[in-house]
């Protein structure tokens, strides 16, 4: 043997040099799904109690890398190694038991509908081999009340799950990670489905777990979240890890890192519009709140933003059909435009790409050119009879318009990451002239070279049609939008050219703070 | 054994890194596992039984094919819209009690008693749409409350009797004739082809073109994978279910008819059994060609499947009274071969 390692409390082999420090290292990991290498080589180490930024584009393996710490997956090679001992996870709880607690991208995997608060926060507890068969209710309360108190947690023990705003059910999703003491707790884009303020109070956890000797891996898209709350932040692209940066981090240098040689030149800058092609007025997201009038051109994207419950959505599912217009007119183009249902709208000229990708335009198991044509079956019929060349020539259109990396027309769409996902779903209406194109939430969970594309191709196309794009995140409505506008409380507070916005100053307004016109800030009772 | 060489070492095992030929060979069978299945069967009765290969046997197989197939391929429609209509059987039996009524103790033509069943085959149809998209009852509940109401009502509108020529009804002697027409349906032939068959080929073309050609047909399989997004996709999805519902109670009343016009006479509730036997079928469809999903070729085979393998083990003097298990066989085979050989869903 050799000299023995100085401070060292892990015996057995000693996985590398820094050994004593790590806290988790990963070796070489590589998964190979069929032929599709998804990680080729991953080597990175996380040290106690700090908390490292994981970025990625889509695609580059984020989520199999999570899937393999979370022992989800077994890496086809490589080893992980935890505090120095070598760690072969064959359940999902050997993860935990090593000490790595995972809270997922969709919140709504890590909490069980149903369910009551305190009952979630149980459960791990429960459901472990040789727990207590029978539990009463006033048991289970008692000691979810130790916990409650132990992490200081603010949430109504006896509400069941469903009932809890999705900020608060993420809240929840943590706490039942912090109970089980993790060393580790990976975090896969937590403010993906967050508003601004909400994710303010997840920062706020964040930093104060860190304050407790938490380690955090923080996986997210947003540059900003990153900077704010990381010690070190190391870059995935093509399944390796390309670089590594030390705080304070350089944007620029993750951002074209994260890329490689994808790096997309967005033109920015406020357009002036030509005419009046959209006029909405005296709308409403319910009946009684306040009226909304505003007005779209040709030759300008529009963006909406506010925060979740601002009222967006209401007003975007009026105009689309979605749901029965509360009250006021519509009118395109001169003429008064007042849809059924969604079918209806679209044989009218208006279309939209809907929030949620997963629940609202995927068909799963189906082929990328059923997908691309399945909006518009009218078109690619004849008789009644589908023209089946014509669709998957359409589709391979759509692909080389919007960049889609995929395997072909013929691929399912399961098998593109988010990002291709979201290429595909946009670009199919964007191949003719509608009178207008209503986007909600386009730039959910995809990565910056998406977005990228995306706001690109929809400023391009804005030539001809009217685009609208609502999203909650400041830094993307500035990035797409030449003309801004900002609901707070379900009425519009602000309007703006995007060149006259930072996303500084739009988060300050989409909080209520910097309106002068006399709204009262939300959250401050007075 | 090509599956032995697949052992690797460590903890790098798992079910993506077996080699190429194992997956091959698993996405052959996927594919064509029950078609070689049946042209194997085929080959070996032929070869062994010499009546088997004849013409006249055929045209019995494909006889005794042919209404289970009609109801499957309504049932078929009904799945692509991700419903189940479970009432199948009994609109079978409604439709032949109205049908058989009206010739026999209503004395109607044959034409109008073959559009009277009809017309009660989309009846059950129209109320299935209702529970379902009006009132929104899912569709497995909604579908099992008309069997038995159904059922029921077909047995109180012939006060409980089999409906046959000459049968008494409220005390007298009835006098109305089965007509030719409907009895062409189920004993006629067009050269040498029997009427059923050919009744059964026209709907299953009906049904592969609808399904697998026609718009509508891609709006049907949308609104089973995925009704939010076919909604948002501007396809009407109430009006995609209530058609399947319609051409579901529709195809369950011409193989009423059919199977009716064979016998002669209107026996109470002898469609229930064809309930079972038509699910049976169409769920044997998904494991055809890799479809995974309802679809009317699959259908067709899975109907022509368990005809073939029954009268060749008829021919072997196989117990009748083992049929139920050789057909569930030949299902747990079939669900097999699409759910545990095929893509897995992440």
């Amino acid at each position: 043997m050799l000299a023995p390692a100085a401070t060292s409390a892990a015996d057995g082999d000693n996985p590398s040099a820094a050994g004593r420090d790590t806290l988790v290292e990963c070796r070489g990991l590589a998964k190979v799904f069929g032929a599709t290498r998804a990680l080729n080589g991953v080597t990175f180490d996380i040290r106690p109690g700090e908390t490292l930024g994981l970025l990625g584009a889509n695609g580059a393996g984020k989520s199999t890398l999570i899937k393999i710490l979370s022992a989800m997956h077994r890496p086809t090679t490589g080893k992980i190694f935890v505090e120095g001992r070598e760690c072969a996870f064959q359940y999902a709880s050997d993860a935990r038991d090593a000490g790595i607690a995972t809270v997922h991208q969709n919140i709504d995997d890590n909490v069980v509908f149903g369910m009551t608060v305190a009952e979630n926060l149980l459960l791990d507890e429960i459901a472990r081999p040789g727990a207590r068969i029978f539990l009463n209710r006033g048991e289970i309360l008692r000691r979810a009340r130790v916990i409650q108190e132990k992490l200081e947690l603010d949430l109504p023990l006896t509400l069941p799950v469903e009932h809890l705003a999705p900020s608060r059910r993420q809240e929840l999703a943590i706490a039942r990670e912090l109970v089980k003491n993790p060393k580790l707790l990976i975090l896969d884009e937590p403010t993906s489905t967050l508003s601004e303020r909400e994710a303010q109070k997840l920062f706020d956890a964040v930093q104060e777990m860190r304050r407790k000797g938490i380690a955090i891996l923080y996986i997210s898209h947003r540059m900003s979240e990153v900077k704010l709350l990381c010690d070190r932040a190391v870059v995935l692209r093509n399944g390796m890890i390309v670089s590594e940066h030390q705080s304070p981090l350089d944007t620029k240098a993750i951002a074209s890192s994260i890329l490689g040689e994808l790096v997309l030149s967005t033109v920015r800058g406020s357009r002036e519009g030509r005419g009046t092609a959209v006029k909405i007025s005296g709308m409403r997201c319910r009946p009684h709140s306040p009226e909304v009038s505003f007005s779209m051109k040709k030759g300008e994207v529009l963006g909406l933003t506010g925060l979740i419950g601002a009222g967006k959505t209401e007003i975007l599912e009026q105009i689309c059909g979605y749901r029965p217009l509360v009250s006021g007119a519509m009118e395109i183009e001169g003429k008064a435009l007042r849809p059924k249902d969604v079918a209806d709208a679209m044989l009218k000229g208006v279309v939209m790409v809907p929030e949620q990708r997963a629940m609202q335009s995927i068909f799963p198991g189906d082929t990328l050119w059923q997908h691309c044509s399945i909006g518009l079956i009218n078109l690619f019929s004849r008789a009644g009879f589908m023209e089946r060349s014509r669709e998957i020539a359409f589709a391979r259109d759509v692909i080389k318009a919007f960049r889609v990396v995929c395997p072909g027309a013929e691929a399912t769409i399961e098998e593109l990451s988010g990002g291709n996902q979201q290429k595909l779903l946009v670009g199919r209406w964007l191949q003719q002239e509608w009178r207008l194109v209503v986007l909600d939430e386009p730039f959910r969970g995809i990565d910056i070279g998406a977005r990228g594309l995306i706001s690109q191709e929809l400023r391009r196309f804005s030539e001809h049609t009217p685009v609208l794009v609502c999203s909650s995140d400041p830094e993307e409505v500035i990035e797409v939008a030449d003309r801004v506008i900002i609901m707070v409380d379900e009425r519009i507070a602000h309007e703006d050219k995007a060149s006259n916005l930072t996303a500084d100053s739009l988060a300050e307004i989409m909080s209520g703070a910097a309106f002068e016109g006399g709204l009262q800030p939300i959250g401050e009772a007075s | 054994m090509a599956d032995t060489s697949a052992r690797q070492t460590g903890a790098g095992t798992n079910e993506y890194s077996r080699p190429d030929g194992f997956e091959r060979g698993k996405a052959f069978v996927y594919r064509y596992g029950l078609l070689t299945v049946l042209v194997v069967m085929i080959a070996y009765f032929s070869a062994t039984q010499p009546f088997f290969r004849t013409f006249a046997n055929a045209m019995i197989i494909l006889q005794a094919a042919s209404i289970v197939a009609v109801v499957g391929l309504g049932c078929t429609v009904s799945m692509t819209v991700g419903g189940f209509d479970l009432s199948v059987g009994s609109a079978m039996s409604l439709s032949i009690m109205a049908a058989a009524a009206a010739m026999v103790i209503g004395d109607v033509g044959g034409v109008p008693a073959i559009l009277i069943g009809i017309l009660a085959g989309l009846a059950v149809g129209v109320f299935n749409s209702l529970l379902i998209v009006l009132a929104r009852v899912p569709d497995l509940v909604a579908t099992l409350s008309t069997l038995f109401l159904v059922n029921g009502l077909t047995l109180m509108g012939v006060s409980g009797q089999s409906v046959a020529e000459g049968m008494a009804w409220n005390g007298t002697t009835t006098s109305g004739k089965f007509a030719p027409i409907f009895k062409w349906l189920g004993s006629g032939k067009v050269v040498s082809i029997p009427s059923s068959v050919i009744v059964a080929g026209l709907v299953f073309l009906f049904v592969v073109g609808l399904l697998n050609y026609t718009r509508w047909g891609r709006a049907f399989y949308a609104v089973g994978g995925n009704p939010i997004a076919a909604a948002a996709a501007g396809i009407r999805v109430a009006r995609y279910r209530v058609s399947a519902y319609l051409i579901s109670g529709g195809l369950a009343a011409i193989a009423g008819l059919m199977l009716a016009a064979r016998s002669n006479r209107g026996d109470v509730n002898v469609g229930d059994p064809y309930l079972l036997q038509a699910v049976s079928a169409a769920l044997v469809g998904y494991a055809v060609l890799g479809a995974n999903k309802p679809n009317a070729f699959g259908t067709l085979i899975g109907a022509v499947f368990v005809a073939v393998l029954i009268n060749g083990l008829t021919m072997f003097n196989f117990p009748y009274y083992a049929q139920s298990f050789v057909q569930g066989v030949l299902l747990v085979v079939a669900l097999l071969m699409s759910y545990t050989l095929g893509p897995r869903r992440r």
